[in-house]
């Protein structure tokens, strides 16, 4: 079972960096479905099956999909933009190495005494909802009101012209 | 069952990706592409937590996280859009004037 986790692993590694490095925006896009189709199989092997289900539909399938439009709407490849030059890459990338340097190492000291529970709690559906709309009913309910809000804006932001 | 830190680990490294790629890239759809592989970072810790505690909390945290990415994602490609129609361009370098 753990080849699994190290495949997956190497493909989100992977296409992660394909993300940043693409020159071309659709490269880094389909970089990110990728990512994104990937991650949703690590939640299926934590036993999340809710959320694996459901980054597949929300994420990789209505997000990705609106950048994808975006980004063939605007039709970018008429000119070749700048990127930042070769030393602020440098230090950028040295920046986060350092960081990850420093980071790993406690990871991997602060959970050493982690074991995975004798049976490990299942995600489905129907748990998620009982949590979902006894524990947490409040925040779900506002999460809707957050929704339209983003939608009343999403529209206001895309008229030509702004009248009262 | 793979150790907990290696799901961790995985997530600090995604996490970095994302957030030199938010510093380095111009162009700003690939800097909201590199936002959401930030979140995403951050749904995989929540998720391999949760497991390894035996606790639900964690994968409703990541549902509400879904949430607001979703609500980001609209509203962030409609300044972007509107980004293009005022400057005829979506690079970071352009968007230096704030009334115009």
């Amino acid at each position: 079972m753990e080849i699994a986790f190290f495949i997956m692993a190497l493909i989100i590694l992977v296409s992660g960096i394909g993300v940043i490095v693409s020159h071309n925006p659709i490269h880094s896009a389909l970089w990110l479905v990728a990512n994104l189709l990937t991650v949703a199989g690590l939640f299926a092997n934590l036993d999340a099956h809710f959320l694996a289900v459901a980054q597949m539909i929300v994420y990789a399938g209505a997000i990705m999909v609106l950048v994808l439009f975006v980004l063939m709407l605007l039709n970018l490849k008429t000119e070749r933009p700048s990127s930042a030059s070769v030393m602020a890459k440098v230090v950028a990338a040295g920046f986060g190495i350092a960081f990850l340097w420093m980071i790993v190492p406690l990871l991997n000291r602060s959970f050493e005494v982690f074991e995975g529970p004798a049976v490990g709690v299942q995600g489905t559906v129907k748990e998620i909802g009982k949590l979902l709309y006894t524990k947490h009913i409040f925040p779900f309910e506002f999460a809707s009101i957050l929704i339209m809000a983003a939608i009343v804006g999403a529209v206001m932001l895309s008229k030509k012209k702004y009248r009262q | 069952m793979v150790p907990v830190s290696y799901y961790l680990t995985l997530s600090a490294i995604m996490f970095t990706v994302g957030v030199v790629g938010v510093v380095v890239r111009r162009n700003s759809i690939v800097v909201f592409m590199c936002i959401e592989l930030m979140l995403n970072a951050v749904n995989l810790s929540f998720v391999a937590l949760s497991h390894y505690l035996g606790n639900l909390n964690g994968q409703i945290a990541v549902f509400f996280v879904m949430v607001v990415a979703a609500a980001e994602a609209a509203v962030g490609l409609a300044i972007i859009i509107s980004m293009f129609r005022a400057m005829k361009s979506v690079e970071t370098s352009n968007a230096d004037q704030l009334n115009g």
